[in-house]
């Protein structure tokens, strides 16, 4: 195993830069996801760090080894990609056996090799077989199997499970994150999945139109996003991003919203907005931070429910504040109905604020 | 619900089976039709020079002989001979054409479908361009060429006009079948330790096999078959190829009609064996990437 450095890497296709002066380490045996929309650079940073494209400029390393003009072959890397890409005209055993056989191990290492993975990945049965005669689950698994015969110095994953069911994509995402922790391996994992990059990733890069915003532990990110997008792309439902104005009202700072009401901060949010560029300041709160009153609160927003989504555990009820959309959990138990008068209270310890005009989190100095 | 059942009851008695039996007509007509002609050839090649021309004509033969075979195989006598040495020109010209079509359409086909390079649609589109006009419009200047270059009479112009027709269809065929091979093959392939043009023969050129098959096929038949070049470049009584050749049967007198339809099936045998010994890469080749996998 080897850990990754990527230093100022950028791609560019013509006047289109689609990776942006990119610089992050993944450490030996760490499980890193690189998440965001389509189109962020995600797999493009993939591609580059395996090799499968010139880079424009900067640096990536493995282990100790600048690998910016080494063939994908002698990175000593594997890969899997999101259509598996087996090889259709060969077996299972043949798949499997294909980058040994590069490699011009002896046969009968290969062959042992070969059954030691098909045995860790339960698919001796399969051996014989063609891809097109497995399941898709199957299929994933050998195209897992084909990366881990090898014993990489790195692992490479592009969007793996992105094309298998619902049921079986929870399945794989823990026999994936199981694999991990057995092997040790260093994983660089691309999903747009925020899900799997929280529940998998030891630290996860979050990249928008080829930059990278964060790049911090799952739990970091979750709780301290360091812009507005991040913030946004982050758990789920998303983060509730209210505008309002930043004010003094007899000497305290508060937030004012569009429908006229107030809101008084914390000290410690107060000296936050002092720091913003302009007076227009996004409030931002998780569902779960956000307390539902059905009656008037003194520090509690008047609003009207908008929406109502029973999901069984949880219900989600959205109310619409300032012109944003701001979603609430409670419990079941609790029965809102459509248009039914309520009031929000937001905990100061848990939200977050933003500047108005470069998005970026507000710090307290 | 009731209205619904209704209309579909009746639906599902007679008017399919009228269908499928028009259908079933009209399949027969089309076989009639193409095997008619060919089956004809085939009596008529077993038939004598007398048989041949009574009229009416006797629908099957009353004295069936294999003379005309016979004859055309011999080497000792003049017709034998001029009919294997045609043979012998039609295979190598095909052969030739075919083999030299495989190793330019293939590395061709495949820049086509995975490189881009200035000019890429340009070229492609010029490939194609060549199919917009009919061949024998460059009949004068290609003869005019061949002189130039001291070809004519030799197979060389043949197979050199053949590429020049052929190629394009090859490419744009073949290029369908790249298309159609997923690019993250020969990724995979070569972060699994193989050089690009290791991932090429190992992984691409197995899975393009159907393809490269069509693409000989259709390129052996058409120069196999081909008539107006070979007429024009060639005039040497041992450089011809067969479809030229079997003209020599007509003369202005007496027409050896067994024997230009023993010649004629012959001709039409490798072609034949061909395709049933590879039809099943053929049918695949025009049919695929239709439908997603």
């Amino acid at each position: 195993m080897a850990h990754v450095v990527l230093t100022d890497l950028v791609k560019t296709y013509g006047n289109f830069k689609a990776v942006n002066d990119v610089t992050l380490t993944v450490g030996d045996g760490e499980f890193v996801a690189l998440v965001g929309p389509s189109g962020c650079g995600k797999t493009t940073t993939l591609n580059l760090i395996a090799g499968l494209i010139p880079i424009t400029s900067g640096e990536i390393a493995i282990g100790d080894r600048v690998v910016n003009d080494v063939d994908p072959k002698d990175r000593d890397i594997a890969m899997v990609f999101q259509n598996y890409a087996l090889y259709p005209q060969k077996s299972v055993y043949k798949n499997l056996a294909f980058p040994l056989q590069m490699r011009k191990l002896p046969r009968a290492e290969i062959d042992r090799k070969v059954k030691d993975a098909a045995r860790v990945l339960d698919m001796t049965h399969l051996l014989e077989r063609k891809p097109r005669e497995l399941s898709g689950g199957q299929q994933q698994r050998v195209a897992l199997g084909r990366a881990l015969v090898r014993d990489p110095a790195v692992f490479l994953m592009d969007e793996p499970l992105s094309n298998l069911d619902a049921k079986l994509r929870v399945q794989m995402r823990s026999e994936i994150k199981r694999f991990h922790q057995d092997l040790k391996a260093t994983i660089i994992y691309v999903t747009h999945d925020q899900l799997e990059a929280v529940t998998m990733a030891d630290r996860m890069a979050v990249m928008k139109g080829g930059f990278l915003q964060q790049y911090d532990s799952p739990a970091q990110v979750f709780a301290h996003p360091v812009n507005m997008f991040v913030a946004s792309f982050i758990g789920s439902p998303a983060m509730s991003l209210i505008p309002v104005e930043a004010r003094t009202v007899d000497g305290r700072a508060v937030l004012t919203g569009a429908e006229g009401w107030t809101m008084a901060l914390s000290p410690l949010n107060a000296r936050k907005v002092r720091n913003s560029t302009t007076k227009k300041v996004v409030l931002g709160a998780r569902h779960s931070t956000i307390k539902l009153h059905r009656n008037a609160m003194p520090d509690a927003i008047p609003a009207k429910a908008y929406t109502v989504e029973p999901t069984g555990d949880v219900t989600f009820v959205q109310a619409l504040l300032s012109g944003a959309t701001v979603n609430i959990s409670v419990p079941p138990n609790v029965v809102v109905q459509p248009d039914e008068p309520i009031w929000l209270e937001f905990d100061q310890e848990r939200l977050h604020l933003f500047d108005g005009e470069t998005e970026i989190a507000l710090m307290a100095d | 619900m009731t209205s619904m059942t209704n209309r579909v009851a009746p639906r599902k008695g007679k008017p399919l089976d009228v269908w499928r039996w028009v259908g079933r007509i009209f399949l027969v007509l089309m076989l009639l039709y193409t095997a008619v002609p060919m089956i004809w050839m085939l009596l008529t090649s077993i038939k004598s020079g007398f048989a041949a021309m009574q009229f009416p004509p006797q629908w099957w033969p009353n004295e069936p002989t294999l003379a005309s075979y016979q004859r055309l195989l011999d080497p000792t006598n003049s017709v034998g001979q001029d009919f294997l040495r045609f043979f012998w020109n039609s295979l190598f010209v095909s052969t030739a054409t075919t083999i030299l079509a495989v190793i330019v359409a293939v590395p061709a086909a495949y820049a086509f479908s995975r490189f881009e390079f200035p000019g890429r649609n340009f070229l492609f589109f010029a490939v194609l361009l060549r199919n917009m006009f009919p061949a024998v419009i460059f009949l004068v200047p290609l003869f005019i060429l061949m002189r130039l270059l001291g070809l004519v009479n030799t197979h060389g112009s043949l197979i050199l006009t053949y590429l020049t027709f052929g190629l394009p269809l090859a490419i744009w065929l073949l290029k369908g079948f790249y298309d159609n091979i997923p690019y993250q093959l020969e990724q995979a392939a070569r972060i699994d330790g193989a050089t690009r043009f290791k991932a090429f023969m190992l992984i691409v050129m197995p899975l393009s096999a159907p393809g490269i098959i069509a693409t000989a096929i259709y390129s052996f038949i058409g120069a196999w078959n081909e008539y107006i070049f070979a007429y024009t470049f060639l005039n040497r009584n041992d450089k011809l190829t067969l479809p030229v050749g079997i003209q020599r049967f007509f003369s202005e007198n007496t027409t050896d009609f067994p024997g230009l339809m023993a010649a004629s099936f012959m001709m039409s045998l490798p072609v034949v064996v061909l395709f049933l010994l590879l039809q099943r890469y053929f049918v695949r080749a025009l049919t695929e990437g239709a439908v997603k996998h």
